[in-house]
């Protein structure tokens, strides 16, 4: 049985099915009880499976993830939510001490298969630290995964993959495409692995990396140079920590050509990864410098500055022809 | 001991065993036969032997940054004591006592201050987490262990200490609120050594005393004499008895002295006065609980000394064995990042062994 | 000035909600801020307050629909002519809806297509060879004019190198030089000192055709000459027997020319590589199974050598004939074209002005040259006696990349049998 959900019903479903299938997983963070999240995420849960499963904390971002690392050595699958990956900040500390580190400081006598979601990225005309972007900052850390959808089927699937990841991933998920379209996904549970990126359309010129919200605005930059006979291949990453090297070498070496297309900001940001891994592994196939297109080195602006912030289609459309005509 | 006769706002400290070993209201003391008695003071006796072997062998060169526990023997023993079978541990990092009551091998704990991670690898059956460095953060794992024992129905609770520095932090404040809202069933100990490397407690918190703070939180809180084993058996006791009966957290605060230094690397003659120790070392814990048992014809001089020398011996063994075998093997720095180790970390490991190997 | 009313999400995160009550009607004139319609959502019921004052010109949904975050659902005219624009925003900049607690978040019912996970993606091959090379040597590459593609490389795994894409730049040039050299090579600069006494005649056309073509041959082929001198003697006799049957009968001129093409053609038969083209771009002999034979003809404006097609199809006389008939209208310039072209060998009989042994120019494309010098009477030793003999003296130019000496000289023993004793040439040709 299919439904057609947007990304955001897709999260929600994934929630539903897993908490059905296994009573080891609980929900909690700020709002998303009661509520059911300030983006409904997390709707119907508490109403679903009851206030021990789904429920509300007091703001604390720093107890709501090192409570679910001492949950997860007691046995349970807990999958808690930071309002806005700005707000991961405070809880960076027991991230990167803790929920990294559990398994290897144990010598795997403890694993925490836990899940942290988050609504990450810009481009929603809000406040400061509603547009962050800082996933490269966590794919750094040795021990956590990092996960981030660009549609409505793979929402759902990475997420159900990643509650049942024995260990810990942080899912972000892209709020600017939150409920930007639709698409038919199945009514129940299913797995996309993670660590396995995805070729959208196969191309021979150039090879396209991104993730997250700026899939589709690739995909309509290379529309826009179809026209002008440019045959590009695009690949969404899906999972930043592990990375998918072999995805987008294999392409490299048929199109000769890479770029990597992110929000966040330039300087050793993930594209900067992506680009040393292509140095390392297909150096001698490449016929123009492999690029990156990025948001800058600055903080995201506010929303009347916006607007120059996240490379826009016209501006990765151009970008892809100077690289072909390198 | 009902804890809320106690109460910290006043300041009003629990005491049982006065420092000449003397017990005035004979209804506190535990009940506890001879047998467990003496196994209160062998195991105060093996936390300082082993403490005092490694500050030497550190100061041989044998052993690395280590730190002591001098002088808590009691609030660490005596209120890990009062655990069952299926309780956990989340330590900080200075709770020899509790480490052995629970039944952490020494070897274990000389493995870990050795430098391998091994040593946090604990046996079947041993609930105790690893060593947590930044300070308080492993407040939260308590809090969180206990939220799971709600949702899952089961009874046992968890024990979990912080020394007076931690107080101070934020994730303190975020695991009491917690835990006080979801009556985790945690004890938390604060023990309160007077010092924060060489931050005295006056600094951390114009508080009066650290117990008051759980009324905030709307915990109970107790003061209790840190080196009065007995006081901390009964006040530890009665807070995992709520626990386990479902009414929530406990903060505990074990008033006690740190006799020794931070660590080896801290020179504590810098920050305090001489005759501040000496003042502390006359309430010593293992003098006053032995006065108590030498009294009470629980033991004597001569078991006394010929269980020292059995400790002694016992500790030598120990590290002898994994002196200088202790190296850690190339592929276990690699493998339990993950349970199944990412083709870029695989990849990694290769190439250095082919480093190692002479290879290409 | 229409202003399109879109449903907001009024910060609750809803999606959608249904007009439980119309507050205006079409037509009605509204104020900023004024509730024009009551929407239920999962949420909370709730009035809706226009952001435009104006007049209601569109509901564009009936009580009771239910419409999507982002629809419009009214349109209000202002009719003001100096109201401004709603700013246009950027093609690429996603309009606005409300949503979360903050910031607006895009809503829209569009369905993008389904996922086609796990099907496995048809692996196109690429349709460009590639190679691998490192940048610099692409660079180089670029520098040189040269297709990267098409250089065999030498390096690890076939890289191609920087040496490699030199030496592809070397033979470019050389094959370029080659077809300068042969098609448009630089004039040389003449040095003569200016105060010689000289006079400048221009050259025919048929003078630099002959000039470019002797360059072009010499330049390209690597010529060396075999000599050798045949006692003809009894061919002498034979021939001496029926010349003058020959020109009564037939009317034809009988020389030794014929005779020595049937004879050559034997040997070209039998040394098949003496009757080819060296094809370089294909590192490929051509050898020719016709036999098409150039006769190098000497006339008043020139060289000219005139092909007798398939002359191992024509008896003696025939050839014969040929030969004086080529030999003739060359003379009165009535040679066609056609019959300059599709030569396999060539033969060239200076000996008939006068000349021993020569060193003659291969007809390019072909393969070999045969030089025919004046038969003149000459004391030899046979059998150790001296005797008087006719002496034919040949001179046999090829080229020296596809023919080795041992091949030449077989080639013109060949010949000296089938030359020395007409009862050979009778039986063999």
């Amino acid at each position: 049985m299919a439904n057609t959900l947007s990304i955001i019903q897709a999260v929600n479903q994934a929630l539903m099915n897993e908490m059905k299938i296994d009573d080891k997983v609980i929900v909690y963070g700020e709002d998303v009880g009661v509520e059911g999240g300030v983006f409904r995420a997390t709707v119907d849960l508490q109403k679903t499976f009851g206030k021990e499963r789904a429920f509300d904390t007091p703001l604390a971002e720093s107890a709501i993830v090192g409570t679910a690392v001492g949950m997860a050595i007691n046995g349970l699958k807990p999958v808690v939510e930071m309002q806005f990956s700005g707000f991961s900040y405070p809880a960076f500390n027991q991230i990167i001490s803790h929920v990294a580190r559990m398994r290897n400081r144990s010598r795997g006598q403890y694993n925490l298969p836990m899940v942290i979601r988050a609504p990450y990225g810009g481009g929603i005309r809000a406040l400061e630290h509603h547009s962050e972007s800082t996933e490269a900052l966590y794919a750094q850390i040795p021990g956590i995964k990092v996960v981030i959808p660009s549609t409505p089927y793979d929402a759902k699937g990475l997420l159900i993959a990643a509650i049942r990841d024995p260990d810990p991933v942080l899912f972000w998920e892209p709020k600017r495409i939150y409920r930007a379209f639709k698409q038919e996904i199945p009514e129940e549970a299913y797995e996309i692995p993670l660590g396995k990126a995805k070729v959208l359309q196969e191309g021979d010129d150039i090879t396209i990396v991104a993730w997250g919200a700026m899939v589709p605005d690739v995909q309509r930059a290379v529309k826009m140079v179809e026209e002008k006979g440019i045959s590009a291949e695009i690949i969404d990453l899906r999972t930043i920590a592990p990375m998918d090297r072999d995805s987008f070498i294999d392409s490299v070496k048929k199109t000769g050509r890479i770029l990597v297309v992110h929000e966040a900001p330039k300087t050793l940001g993930v594209g900067s990864e992506i680009i040393s891994i292509v140095n390392e592994k297909a150096f001698l196939h490449l016929e123009a410098p492999p690029t990156r297109l990025t948001g800058f080195d600055t903080t995201f602006p506010l929303p009347r500055g916006e607007k120059h912030y996240i490379p826009s289609p016209k501006r990765i459309a151009k970008t892809i022809e100077d690289i072909v005509n390198y | 001991m009902r804890l809320e006769d106690y109460n910290p706002m006043n300041n009003e400290m629990y005491q049982v065993m006065d420092p000449m070993g003397k017990v005035e209201d004979k209804e506190e003391i535990p009940e506890l036969d001879d047998e467990q008695l003496k196994y209160l003071y062998r195991t105060m006796l093996y936390t300082r032997t082993i403490d005092e072997k490694a500050l030497s062998y550190q100061r041989q060169g044998r052993m690395l940054t280590y730190a002591p526990n001098l002088g808590q023997e009691a609030a660490q023993v005596g209120s890990a004591y009062s655990l069952d079978d299926e309780d956990w541990l989340v330590p900080a990092f200075r709770e020899l006592g509790a480490w052995l009551v629970r039944g952490v091998p020494l070897k274990n704990i000389y493995l870990y201050w050795y430098g391998n991670e091994w040593g946090s690898h604990m046996p079947e059956g041993v609930k105790v987490l690893p060593v947590s460095v930044p300070i308080a953060s492993q407040l939260q794992h308590a809090t969180g262990i206990g939220m799971a024992n709600n949702i899952k129905n089961e009874k046992n609770v968890v024990l979990t200490y912080v020394g007076d520095g931690g107080t101070s932090h934020g994730d303190f404040h975020e695991a009491l609120n917690f835990a006080s809202v979801f009556k985790s069933p945690v004890v938390f100990i604060v023990q309160n050594n007077q010092y924060a490397i060489s931050t005295s407690r006056k600094v951390q918190t114009l508080s009066e005393n650290i117990a008051m703070k759980a009324t905030a939180y709307g915990m109970p809180g107790v003061l209790v004499d840190g080196n009065d084993i007995f006081a901390m058996y009964n006040a530890t006791k009665a807070a995992v008895d709520r626990a386990r009966n479902g009414e929530g957290p406990t903060l505990i605060e074990a008033y006690t002295y740190r006799l020794g230094a931070h660590t080896t690397s801290d020179d504590p003659t810098k920050y305090r006065d001489d005759a501040e120790v000496d003042e502390w070392r006359k309430k010593d814990p293992i003098l006053r609980f032995g006065e108590y048992l030498k009294e009470n014809n629980v033991i004597d001089e001569d078991w006394i000394e010929s269980t020292k020398k059995e400790l002694e011996e016992e500790v030598k063994k120990t590290f002898e064995a994994i002196e200088d075998k202790s190296d850690t093997e190339l592929e276990d720095i690699f493998k339990y990042h993950f349970e199944t180790m990412p083709a870029q970390l695989q990849e990694q490991l290769d190439e250095y062994r082919s480093f190692l190997e002479g290879g290409k | 000035m229409n202003f399109e009313f879109q449903f907001p999400d009024i910060g609750e995160g809803i999606h959608e909600g249904v007009i439980t009550k119309w507050l205006v009607q079409e037509g009605d004139n509204i104020e900023e801020g004024e509730s024009v319609a009551e929407v239920e959502t999962d949420k909370v019921t709730t009035e809706i307050p226009s952001p435009r004052s104006g007049k209601v010109l569109e509901l564009k949904a009936k009580k009771g629909d239910t419409i999507n975050v982002g629809d419009v659902f009214v349109v209000i005219t202002s009719g003001a002519e100096n109201e401004e624009e709603p700013k246009v925003q950027e093609e690429d900049q996603v309009e606005e809806e409300t949503a979360g607690v903050v910031g607006q978040v895009v809503a829209s019912s569009d369905v993008i297509p389904s996922s086609t996970e796990g099907a496995s993606p048809t692996k196109k091959t690429s349709k460009r060879k590639k190679v691998l090379a490192t940048p610099v040597a692409r660079q180089l590459a670029k520098d040189f004019g040269v297709d990267i593609n098409t250089v065999a490389g030498t390096g690890p795994n076939g890289r191609v190198m920087k040496d490699d894409i030199h030496k592809a730049n070397e033979d470019k040039a050389k094959s370029e030089d080659k077809t300068e050299s042969l098609k448009e090579r630089k004039p040389r600069k003449l040095t003569i000192s200016d105060d010689m006494p000289v006079e400048r005649v221009p050259l025919t056309k048929i003078r630099k055709t002959i000039s470019e073509k002797m360059s072009e041959s010499r330049f390209t082929i690597p010529h060396t000459t075999a000599m050798d001198e045949i006692d003809i003697s009894r061919l002498h006799d034979f021939r001496k027997k029926y010349k003058d049957i020959l020109k009564e009968v037939d009317d034809v001129n009988l020389t030794y020319l014929p005779f020595i093409i049937k004879a050559s053609i034997v040997a070209l038969k039998e040394h098949p590589e003496f009757n080819s083209s060296l094809d370089e771009e294909t590192d490929e002999l051509v050898l020719k199974r016709y036999f098409n034979i150039g006769v190098a003809t000497d006339t008043e404006r020139g060289l000219m050598v005139p092909v007798i097609k398939d002359a191992d199809k024509m008896s003696l006389v025939e050839l014969a004939k040929a030969i004086e008939d080529l030999s003739k209208r060359a003379k009165e310039n009535k040679i066609q074209l056609s019959e300059l072209k599709g030569g396999s060998f060539s033969v060239t009989n200076y000996g008939s002005i006068g000349g021993y042994f020569g060193i003659p120019i291969i007809n390019y494309p072909e393969s070999a040259i045969l030089g025919i010098g004046r038969v003149v009477e000459k004391p030899i030793v046979k059998d150790g006696e001296i005797i008087v003999a006719n002496i034919l003296p040949l001179s046999l130019s090829y080229d020296h990349r596809i023919i080795d000496g041992a091949s030449g000289a077989r080639f013109l023993n060949l010949l000296k049998e089938l030359l020395a004793d007409p009862d050979m040439l009778l039986l063999k040709g």
